[in-house]
């Protein structure tokens, strides 16, 4: 994290910038956390968000119309995700040729001038997560992993994450590594199956907290047991680690990165000193610190930035 | 062959749903907000409609022929893949876009071969090439955009010609060139007879058979064009990029008078069509209309014009 | 005439059943070479996996069928499950009980079926535009209530409609059972069965026979959104939550699997017991690329070949049949 040295000043005066925030769809709850989270944000600053999500999820030409309709409008800034983080790089460039200053969040945009990028980091929050999840396992027993979608950056990580904390290990067995496309139903399916082709699995990583819930839904339907993870940190994955059933799930927190987001955009407007970028410390929720993540996103508080910047 | 043409004249007599819309969205819009009748934003909105006009052309003359082409989005996509992965090897945005043309020419021809040789419905037919293109266009990119693209192909989309945007100049020749084949050719004639009466285009000694095909063909071949359009526009190819376009180009050309039954089909419909969806779209982003209400109004708008147009068919 | 009119149904109904036979002989043979491939393939539980899975395309496809044979088609039986998931899903939450729950899925996939059937019979819309507006329609409405939420959590006794057995048999099974035999004995032997057929191979000449055509119609996709609604239940039970987009990716294989079971597009032909088999092979298919770990990547191009495959068999079989 790069920052000039500077005091960051407390909330200046209200200066009702507008902030057009870009998401990816409207179903996937890490979207709608983000959403939440640049709306806290900005209304503790005196500012205003207007989101804007592609009526087809996940659609590029979408999100580039999208984008090239905002500007018409100028917002004052724009805090994106990008679909794809290769095929919008345009849409950052006419952003910047626009004016407009841009902040990035979750999915680092592959080309393009920021303000600042606030990310998780995937790879070591699967690295983290499957890591405990060996733990668990004493070091020894077959695992299975389910994929999210492919050619989506948050998932190579995290796979990446997996597969390197694996290798770690030398008394664990990879059967299969199969994509579920990051979906509830398709990863209780593909689990379904892979429980018929293994007779024995003690792990499952999962890449998200909807694939890893559709593989419990699996596995108590063939009345099988095996430690399952996953990532995301979502309300049912904290419920379940709750009830004993999930072991644990990768912090991937969208209201912070919201919050940040908007925050450092807000800030930047205001010429105060911002961070150019943020990578968040990996956490793994699991039994002993779960009671931290229990409230909905709606009832949570912003992180003050400059609690962030001096880790 | 000139009386089965004549029987579209009776569609452009009345005033059709989709004008009735489209001067409504216009109106509405100018109203609610003084960004949206600026030349930049309408440039913004015909450029964007570019790659659906260039889809939506071909899909009037096949659904004219009692067809349908839903594959013609997993065949952009594909053909944007093969354009981004050829200049990409070898250098040459020529050869690239020879490649995309290729890849929409080839699924059109088979396309128009299943449909015509073999007689498998349109629907399913290209039900079963989507899929192919599709799976195809997954599996050579592991999911992966085509990046490390020449600025040339860029410059197709963000280029001007007479300060004009070159996409509009491409929908503008696209749509002219649509309008001469489609009324001032046997071969328009041709697709006329296909919908409304094959007998007599048998009886003209053409084949039929072959018409068919070639319509088929100019639809993957258009994709192919388009192909160049989007991946201009991303600087990249995705293999999701045109995922539920050809549903897109449908409802454009059902909205803008072409029926599903006879063959009786209005071009200038279907470019009504596309661009009253286009200013839908752009009008809602500009007022910042919520995302879930959005979705809402397009299908709203589908079945208006619709609705509009059947109230004024009933007797 | 009246002779034209006696031996055409029983040459339909020999060529129906060459169909059915050839459709048949498919599925086995996919099985037989899926055997030899897994070993994994024809255990106790995977056998049991197949047909839930099965019977959940079929449940979406069953109603999807009648639609079709009136030379129909329904393109908001993804977002009509979608919507009737999430209501039903709020209920049950809300009220704890399950009843309420399935009440309100099917109610819902109904009332959504009255919609598409009155745009269709009354507006003279053609389904597929009329259907394809509904579909933005209800998603549109699906993303507003669910507002990037999710519900999950629902008692035992309803999930156990999804992902409970009955004599080691999952429950789903039943219910596809059942509306198999419910589908076929509609269509094939009560009138307004009948009148279905003939809506979909002769319109007009239905019409001016008496059937009140509208009202048809409307009866064939109002049961067909009831049966989304029901599909909605079931996926509901399994996965235990809901979600915006949970119907998203549904509505091309039930129609894959309706025209793969060999009900013909322009109406008049086919049969739920066809549509079965059809949802048969598609998760035959999926089923078979999981077991073997064949790249997901495939499973579009798959799904695409065996579609033509499948009707291009059929469609030579019909030519050169008596």
């Amino acid at each position: 994290m790069v920052l000039a040295g500077q005091v960051l000043a407390g909330p200046a005066l209200a200066a009702n910038e507008t902030i057009a925030v870009f998401t990816k769809n409207q179903t996937n709850p890490y979207f709608q956390a983000v959403r939440v989270g640049s709306e806290t944000a900005a209304k503790s600053l005196g500012a205003k968000v207007i989101q804007y999500i592609p009526t087809k999820p996940d659609s590029i030409p979408e999100q580039l119309s999208q984008v090239e309709d905002v500007i018409v409008k100028k917002p004052d800034a724009i805090l994106f995700i990008p679909v794809d983080y290769k095929a919008l790089v345009p849409a950052v460039e006419k952003i910047n040729a626009a004016g407009i200053p841009v902040t990035n969040i979750t999915d680092r945009i592959a080309g393009g001038k920021l303000v600042a990028y606030v990310g998780a980091d995937d790879y070591n929050i699967g690295l983290a997560t499957a890591r405990h999840l060996l733990k668990q396992m004493g070091g020894k027993g077959n695992v299975v992993i389910l994929e999210g979608v492919k050619g989506s950056l948050t998932n190579t990580d995290r796979v990446r994450g997996f597969n390197d904390a694996l290798k770690e290990n030398s008394g664990v067995k990879l059967l299969a590594s199969q994509p579920a496309n990051y979906q509830r139903l398709n990863a209780l399916q593909v689990m379904e199956n892979l429980i018929q082709s293994f007779p024995q699995i003690d792990g499952v990583l999962a890449a998200n907290d909807p694939m890893a819930v559709g593989a419990l839904e699996a596995l108590d339907g063939a009345n099988r047991k095996a430690l399952v993870v996953g990532i995301n940190g979502s309300k049912e994955a904290v419920e379940m680690i709750k009830a004993g059933r999930l072991l644990a799930s990768g912090d991937f927190n969208g209201f912070i990165q919201g919050c940040l987001g908007v925050e450092i955009a807000i800030r930047n407007l205001r010429k105060e000193q911002t961070p150019k970028e943020i990578i968040l410390k990996p956490v793994v929720i699991e039994k002993s610190n779960f009671q931290a993540y229990e409230a909905p996103v709606e009832q949570r508080t912003c992180p003050k930035l400059s609690d962030m910047v001096t880790n | 062959m000139s009386q089965i043409r004549t029987a579209a004249l009776p569609a452009l007599a009345r005033v059709p749903g989709v004008a009735i819309v489209l001067v409504a969205l216009l109106v509405g819009f100018s109203l609610a907000g003084p960004r949206f009748l600026t030349p930049a934003n309408i440039a913004n909105i015909l450029m964007q409609s570019t790659v659906l006009i260039l889809l939506a052309l071909p899909m009037t003359l096949i659904i004219m022929t009692e067809g349908l082409d839903l594959s013609m989005g997993a065949v952009l996509t594909l053909a944007s893949i093969a354009l981004a992965m050829t200049v990409v090897a070898t250098g040459s945005p020529a050869l690239g876009f020879l490649a995309g043309l290729a890849v929409g020419l080839g699924f059109g021809l088979a396309n128009g071969a299943l449909v015509a040789l073999i007689g498998i419905p349109p629907f399913i037919a290209t039900l079963g090439t989507l899929g192919i293109a599709q799976g195809l266009a997954l599996a050579v990119t592991d999911g992966q955009s085509v990046v490390g693209i020449p600025p040339s192909i860029e410059r197709v989309y963000s280029g001007t010609l007479f300060a004009v945007p070159i996409p509009i100049i491409i929908g503008a020749a696209a749509y002219a060139l649509g309008h001469l084949l489609l009324y001032h050719t046997r071969f328009g004639a041709a697709v006329f007879a296909l919908g409304g009466n094959r007998e007599a285009l048998r009886l003209a000694g053409a084949s039929d058979r072959a018409m068919l095909i070639v319509v088929y063909a100019v639809g993957g071949l258009m994709a192919g064009f388009g192909a160049l359009l989007m991946t201009a526009r991303m600087n990249s190819a995705h293999p999701t990029a045109g995922i539920g376009l050809e549903f897109d180009a449908i409802a454009a050309v059902a909205v803008g008078g072409t029926s599903f039954e006879r063959g009786n089909g209005w071009l200038f419909g279907t470019l009504l069509g596309v661009v009253a969806v286009g200013v839908l779209r752009n009008g809602l982003n500009l007022l910042a209309v919520p995302s879930s209400a959005q979705v809402a109004c397009i299908g709203a708008l589908v079945i208006l014009a619709l609705f509009i147009d059947a109230l004024r068919s009933r007797p | 005439m009246s002779q034209m009119a006696e031996t055409r149904p029983r040459l339909a109904l020999s060529r129906d059943v060459l169909q059915a036979f050839y459709r048949l002989l498919a599925a086995a043979l996919l099985c037989a070479a899926l055997a030899l491939a897994s070993d994994a393939f024809l255990t106790l539980g995977n056998i049991l996996n197949v047909l839930r899975q099965t019977a959940l395309l079929f449940l979406m496809a069953s109603g999807l069928t009648l639609v079709i044979l009136t030379a129909g088609l329904d393109l908001s039986v993804g977002a009509n499950i979608g919507l009737s998931a999430c209501l039903a899903a709020s209920v049950i939450q809300a009220t704890g009980s399950a009843g309420l729950g399935v009440a309100t899925g099917i109610g819902c996939g109904a009332l959504i079926g009255i919609c598409n059937g009155a745009l269709v019979a009354w507006l003279r819309i053609p389904s597929f535009i009329a259907t394809y507006g509904m579909m933005w329609m209800l998603t549109g409405v699906t993303y507003y209530y669910m507002a990037g939420e999710t519900i999950h959590g629902f008692p035992p006794s309803f999930r156990q409609f999804g992902s409970g057995y009955l004599l080691g048999v999952p429950i789903p099974v039943y219910v596809m059972v059942l509306f198999l035999g419910i589908g076929t004995l509609f269509a094939q032997r009560t009138i307004w069965g009948q009148q279905i057929y003939a809506l979909g191979a002769n319109p007009e000449a239905t019409r001016l026979s008496g059937v009140p055509v509208e009202r048809r119609l409307l009866l064939v996709y109002t049961f067909s959104g009831a049966m989304a609604g029901l599909a909605s239940l079931i996926i509901l039970a399994r996965i235990n939550s809901a979600q915006g987009d949970i119907g998203e990716e549904l509505t091309l294989p039930a129609i894959a699997a309706v025209l793969i079971g060999g009900t013909s597009l322009f109406g008049g032909s086919g049969s739920v017991s066809g549509t079965l088999i059809g949802a048969l092979i598609l998760t035959l298919v999926l089923n078979g690329m999981n077991l073997l770990q064949i790249n997901a990547s495939w499973q579009p191009l798959a799904t695409g070949l065996i579609i033509l495959l499948a009707v291009g068999i059929d469609t030579i079989t019909r030519r050169t049949a008596p």
